[in-house]
């Protein structure tokens, strides 16, 4: 319940928050705090500086690329990806999905930028965000690059985010023709997932990521290919699912075996992808 | 640039009133309430920020106390239970807890209140199944939430 | 919804008892105005930090404190060693080899549970107190550890090498003639093994205490929440070698209670120590992870070989089985659980034939404190799983086969098997108020609609018992040598000098509502209006309002907490009549009370004293009254409930002495494809007898149903082999949230007990109705697919799942033989 002791700075420009991650040992970001601060609580963690990102009103906006990708700073929180009117226009599962995290409570504090840095194998928001393809921008002190989905999440609170460097927005395409799908089982209502899947659905083909089953999200390829041209029917989907499970290697704990993970795997795809298909514009 | 200290000089409205105080960059936004403001009335409950038993409003919206260092809180305004109705009439929220038998030890009470006054601001009028989304993050062990819905969906109106 | 069969109350003329009045309580705690004990501080007052073993099991090598002392802001520290210097091991209930028992303070030589404190230490501030636990060094060598209670009977591995076993209390209660039963029975069904899992009610505010040693007198005050404080008394001030009046325990708010605030001696006797050590206050709050780990879990039990005696028609005519309880790493207030169970050894059923072979065990876990419906629980539990299995094995109707076994309404006062007396209630007219809250009539459709969305639909009815008043006596059905029998709780009353009446209860109430009961009873007694009456919140042994059982626990404050509000209340009354005719110079008779004044019935206005009149005559204006008469207006009254003595030969006796009837029933839904159940419809009714504020009743149903809900779906204190809980916080440890309650149903009648001096019956625990009758409509939901055999208490999906998945392997638990 108590922390150890630790230094705290409140930067007001992303340089200088960078400039501070980078510049001390142990400093870590301090975006809504509702892993962190539990993590320190419980002195699973100790970093020796923490780096508060409140200040940076520029990681707090949510607005479109030239391009037209919906952009999504670091520090937007749940609560604001809800009631965001472009996530609306553009990709209202992000706002469907982070609804149902957790409570009001830990949405009004909870960032985007800290809940996929965190990486839980429980989080909502990784299986998702690989599921719509999206790209993360990360700064350093020197650059800034782009990483994909796909590779941006390497294991339990470890991304392509480098040490001294800055999760600064996710971007994530427009559904255009796409449907999303989202779905799983939760330990309570709006509890923590056993198994979680998202799909998304659209001309370009299937993506369909499953949370909770490794260290990072795992993306269901071979589901996906069997799924290209089908026709989205209960029983074409089922069977595109056969031996998903099996593919997987998934943790067994309380909540769930690594048998019954490897099944609700497949269902969950299942119903992501039912979901998302019957969502898809025109379908 | 912003230095890296273990202690910082913060400055926050609490329930209407300046504070300013230098507080330890570790110390918990809800023990700075507690211990060093002595405002009791907001609880803690769990160690993993689960339980919302230290609901206290930050800017209007609800959050957990116990998720927040007190250094964060600095140049915010806080509202905990005590500022609900600090004259001593109690609001029509608080008599509805009392009419409707929405509490057992009162321990989760605060936080409750606190989440559902934060509902009614922004919906004066929930139904049911608003309550409970809204107070998903505060969990009770006395009452099983049944007479705290009816309280609040009381105070909107509804049935 | 309530639907109400009202009976007249025989005892008592109504006036506020009955109505639902609001709480006063309220007032102060909706404004963040309550005390709770961790808002109370003192000057130089200083935290204090268990450091806790991360062993389930292991002998201490050393514990070497120095670096911690040298911490600036640190007072001290306090190890076993310490401990096992200046106290005595805590008294044991139980024969041999439990009762040889070694437990002290401080873990002493060896840890036996997961956070288990092997030492304490004191700092300026509630992080220095942690920072310094850190520092403080504990080298272990790990010994095998025990999770298991049927493992633990083998004793290859002991955990108390004094008891030599790890067995700390069996024995065998046989009444009736199982075996002829058995015999005689057309149907007998074998059940192999079912389980009741661990959990706790998990009260939102941990234990903890402040505590002040005052040198010169060497009394010790704690401001705290134990909830028993005076069997709290009796274990500490033993251990402490110190008198029972030196530890004056105070509580003010306590944030429930559930009964997971009884065995909270160890820590609290750690801190008076401490308090004496440093001269200084000291405080400790528990967190939440440490009161999963080790404060106090509900009693788990595994039930062997269930053997059913059931005729061709239905009629049940006894049981046998083999019941082990796991106790985990110290019994505290065990092994009572290994007798309280037999309050209601038949459950609602009037089988008259019972053998329960019983053994409790010690293993690596949490020590267990009696948890709401404790013990009780569990066994009606059994007596559920045994009517459901018996009816779908033999393909009776759940609702019929337990309208034709229970005690009819005809047959009360019903003596069980054991002597226990069932004081009132008419079960079946109850069931018959919970499935029309249902409606029953409609589950067949409902279910057809269900299985077109893909859902098993399956209803169940959880009958239960809530039995309150204990005899302590009963514990000399387990210990012949121990010295309780009975029970008691007291209550003073006074008039003040300005006309208030102020009561102070012995009870320790946690949220039940005291202090606005208790005012309506003592309104109607005295004639005014309960704003009159101020009754003191909390609990003070300095008070002197309290007796050797004081507490709130065990389901009684209806009969012996009130019962000693009304005597107290009534011994003021006639004084006050006493006084009143003597100042009109009326007869006795002729003097009412009413309206907050005491007046000549029919008599003219003036001839009439307010409430303060009385009390300044007495307080403050005596010089006129007679040197013979002479009133207090201030009187104690202690509620002794009779029970008689126990038979501890035959292990029978009264005792309990009130049993409020619960009956709950559920319809719910299970997913086929993930195993995840919802329940879509619920009611609950009770009978606790007359109800003195019914809304505060309907409060402790909707609670009691919360828990049970938990407990059915989620709450699991789930182990590895190591000793390691893998649901140590709320995360993992999930309990009902808003949006997992289901709209709940409830329904009331009252049948008046004819032995509790209002009527009233204890209630509130509940009895775990919601864990029987999900059980239950699980399976019920699961037959289409395979007709599995629910056989643990606790179903989250993944159980409901492998059930689902293979049926077989549960059917092979029963079996039916038929003549
Ligand atoms: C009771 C409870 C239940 C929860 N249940 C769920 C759930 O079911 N599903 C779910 O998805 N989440 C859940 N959460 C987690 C919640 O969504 C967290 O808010 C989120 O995981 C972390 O976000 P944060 O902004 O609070 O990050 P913080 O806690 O502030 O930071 C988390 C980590 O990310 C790093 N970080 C944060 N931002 C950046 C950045 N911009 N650049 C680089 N590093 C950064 C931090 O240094 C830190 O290491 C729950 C939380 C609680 C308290
Ligand atoms: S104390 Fe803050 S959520 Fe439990
Ligand atoms: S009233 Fe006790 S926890 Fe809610």
């Amino acid at each position: 319940m108590l922390l150890r002791e630790v230094d705290y700075a409140r930067p007001s420009t992303v340089e200088e928050a960078v400039a501070l991650l980078a510049g001390y040992e142990g400093a870590r970001a301090l975006a809504g705090g509702q892993t962190i601060v539990n993590v320190m609580k419980s002195r699973a963690a100790a970093p020796d500086v923490l780096v508060d990102l409140a200040n940076l009103e520029e990681l707090r906006t949510i607005g479109f690329s030239a391009d037209g990708l919906l952009e999504i700073g670091a520090m937007v929180t749940c609560a604001q990806l809800v009631n965001s009117s472009e996530v609306d226009v553009a990709r209202p599962i992000l706002a469907e999905v982070a609804a149902t995290i957790a409570d009001v409570q830990v949405r009004n504090r909870g960032t985007v930028g800290g809940n996929v840095c965190v990486n839980d194998p429980t989080n909502h928001l990784p299986p998702l965000l690989v599921a719509l393809g999206a790209t993360f921008t990360i700064r350093s002190r020197e650059s800034e690059r782009t990483v994909p989905a796909d590779e941006f999440f390497l294991g339990v609170y470890l991304t392509a985010v480098g040490e001294g460097e800055l999760l600064t927005k996710v971007s994530v395409p427009p559904s255009n023709d796409a449907g999303d799908g989202f779905a799983g089982v939760t330990i309570g209502k709006h509890g923590t997932y056993i198994v979680d899947a998202a799909a998304t659905v659209s001309d370009d083909g299937v993506r369909i990521a499953l949370g909770c089953v490794a260290a990072a999200p795992v993306r269901a390829t071979a589901m996906e290919d069997r799924l290209a041209g089908s026709d989205f029917s209960a029983d074409s989907v089922a069977a595109a699912a056969q031996g998903l499970g099996a593919s997987l290697d998934p943790p067994s704990d309380v909540h769930g075996s690594a048998d019954y993970r490897r099944h609700l795997a497949e269902v969950s795809a299942v119903r992501a992808v039912l979901q998302a298909a019957g969502r898809r514009k025109g379908a | 640039m912003a230095t890296p200290a273990r202690s910082r000089a913060i400055s926050l409205v609490i329930n209407g009133e300046q504070v300013e105080m230098e507080v330890p960059a570790r110390r918990l936004l809800v023990h700075f309430i507690r211990d060093d403001l002595g405002l009791t009335g907001t609880h803690v409950g769990c160690d993993t920020g689960n339980c919302g038993a230290c609901t206290v409003q930050l800017d209007g919206e609800p959050v957990k106390s116990c998720m927040l260092l007190a250094v964060q809180a600095d140049g915010s305004r806080i509202a905990t239970v005590e500022g609900l109705a600090p004259d001593g009439d109690l609001t029509a929220l608080q008599r509805a807890f009392n009419e409707h038998h929405a509490l057992q030890c009162g321990y989760c009470t605060p936080g409750m209140l606190m989440s559902a006054s934060a509902l009614l601001a922004r919906n004066p009028h929930p139904t049911e199944e608003e309550v409970r989304y809204a107070l998903q993050g505060n969990i009770c062990r006395c009452t099983g939430y049944v007479n705290i819905v009816e309280a609040v969906v009381a105070v909107g109106g509804g049935a | 919804m309530t639907t109400l069969t009202e009976q007249p109350a025989k005892t008592l003329e109504r006036g506020y008892v009955g109505q639902s009045i609001p709480r006063r309580e309220d007032r102060r705690l909706v404004q963040g105005q309550g005390t709770f004990f961790d808002d109370v501080r003192r000057h130089g007052m200083g935290y204090v930090h268990f450091v806790r073993s991360p062993y389930a099991h292991a002998r201490i090598l050393s514990i070497d404190v120095s670096k911690a002392l040298e911490l600036e802001g640190v007072y001290g520290t306090i190890t076993g060693d310490e401990v096992a210097i200046h106290t005595d091991p805590f008294f044991e209930m139980s024969v041999e080899p439990g009762g040889l028992i070694k437990d002290y303070a401080l873990a002493v030589g060896k840890v036996r549970h997961m956070g288990e404190p092997v030492a304490a230490v004191c700092a300026a501030t509630r992080e220095l107190a942690r920072d310094a636990a850190e520092l403080i060094e504990v080298e272990y060598d790990p010994l095998p550890v025990l999770v298991d209670a049927e493992e633990a009977l083998e004793d290859e591995v002991v955990l108390h090498d004094d008891a030599g076993s790890n067995v700390v209390w069996s024995g065998v209660f046989d009444w009736g003639n199982v075996d002829q039963a058995l015999a005689e029975a057309d149907h007998v069904v074998t059940i192999e093994r079912l389980h009741f899992h661990r959990f706790s009610s998990t009260p939102l505010e941990c234990a903890g205490a402040l505590v002040e040693y005052d040198k010169g007198t060497g009394e010790w005050t704690l401001i705290c929440n134990h909830q028993m404080p005076g069997v709290g008394a009796i274990w500490m001030a033993p251990a402490l070698r110190t008198g029972i009046d030196k530890l004056r325990f105070v509580t003010h708010d306590i944030g429930g209670g559930f009964g997971n605030k009884i065995c909270l001696h160890p820590q609290y006797v750690v801190l008076c120590l401490m308090a004496r050590k440093l001269g200084r206050p000291v405080q400790w709050t528990e967190w939440r992870t440490d009161q999963h780990t080790a404060n106090a879990h509900g009693n788990e039990r595994t039930f062997l070989d269930v053997e059913v005696a059931v005729k061709a028609d239905g009629e049940m005519t006894g049981f046998k089985v083999k019941a082990i309880d796991d106790c985990g790493a110290f019994p505290r207030y065990e092994p009572l659980g290994c007798i309280i169970w037999a309050q209601v050894t038949p459950g609602m059923y009037a089988w008259r034939n019972i053998r329960v072979d019983f053994t409790q065990v010690c293993t690596n876990k949490s020590p267990v404190s009696p948890n709401r419906g404790y013990s009780r629980m569990q066994h009606l539990w059994l007596t559920e799983r045994i009517i459901d299995i018996v009816a779908s094995e033999l393909g009776f109707d759940p609702v019929e086969i337990r309208k034709r076994n229970y005690v009819k309404a005809e047959q009360m006062p019903y003596e069980t098997p054991n002597g226990c007396v069932y004081d009132s209630g008419d079960y079946a007219a109850a069931l018959d108020i919970a499935l029309d809250l249902i409606d029953h009539g409609s589950i067949e459709e409902r279910r057809v609609k269900a299985a077109a969305r893909g859902k098993l639909l399956g209803f169940g009815i959880g009958s239960t018992l809530d039995s309150g008043t204990n005899n302590f006596g009963q514990s000399t059905l387990l210990n012949p040598e121990l010295q309780f029998s009975g029970n008691n709780e007291a209550a003073t009353v006074k008039l003040d000098i300005f006309g208030e009446v102020v009561v102070t209860l012995g009870t320790v109430p946690q949220g039940q509502g005291h202090e606005t009961t208790a005012a309506q009873v003592v309104a109607d007694i005295l004639g005014c209006p309960p704003e009159q009456v101020n009754v003191r919140r909390g609990h003070d042994t300095w008070f002197n309002a309290h007796a050797g059982f004081s507490g709130t626990y065990a389901s009684q404050f209806a009969f012996t907490g009130l019962g000693a509000v009304k005597g107290a209340t009534e011994l003021l009354r006639d004084e006050m009549v006493k006084l009143a005719a003597f100042v009109l110079q009326a007869p006795e008779e002729a003097i009412e009370l009413a309206d907050g004044m005491a007046r000549i019935k029919d008599g003219p206005e003036e001839a009439a004293l307010p409430f303060m009149a009385l009390g300044a005559i007495v307080n403050a204006n005596n010089a006129f009254l007679p040197p013979d008469f002479n009133p207090t207006l201030n009187h104690r009254y202690v509620c002794r409930p009779y029970f008689g003595m126990v038979d501890k030969e035959r292990k029978t006796g009264q005792l309990t002495l009130t049993y409020a009837t619960q009956i709950h029933a559920a319809v719910v839904e299970v997913d086929p494809e993930t195993g995840e159940v919802e329940i879509v419809d619920y009611a609950a009714v009770d009978d606790c007898g007359v109800r003195i504020n019914p809304q505060i009743v309907e409060g402790q149903v909707h609670g009691a149903t919360a828990h049970a809900i938990g407990a059915a779906l989620f709450e699991d204190f789930v182990y590895d082999e190591d000793g390691t809980l893998l649901t140590a916080n709320f995360y993992d440890y999930h309990v009902p949230h808003a949006m997992d309650m289901p709209p709940l149903k409830t329904g009331a009648m009252e049948s008046p007990s004819p032995v509790a001096p209002l009527g009233a019956k204890g209630m509130g625990e509940g009895g775990g109705g919601g864990i029987h009758c999900i059980g239950a409509a699980i399976q019920d939901a699961l037959r289409p697919a395979g007709k599995a055999i629910v056989y643990d208490s606790c179903n989250p999906p993944h159980r409901v799942w492998s059930m689902l998945q293979d049926p077989g392997s549960t059917r092979t638990n029963v079996s039916v033989v038929s003549k």
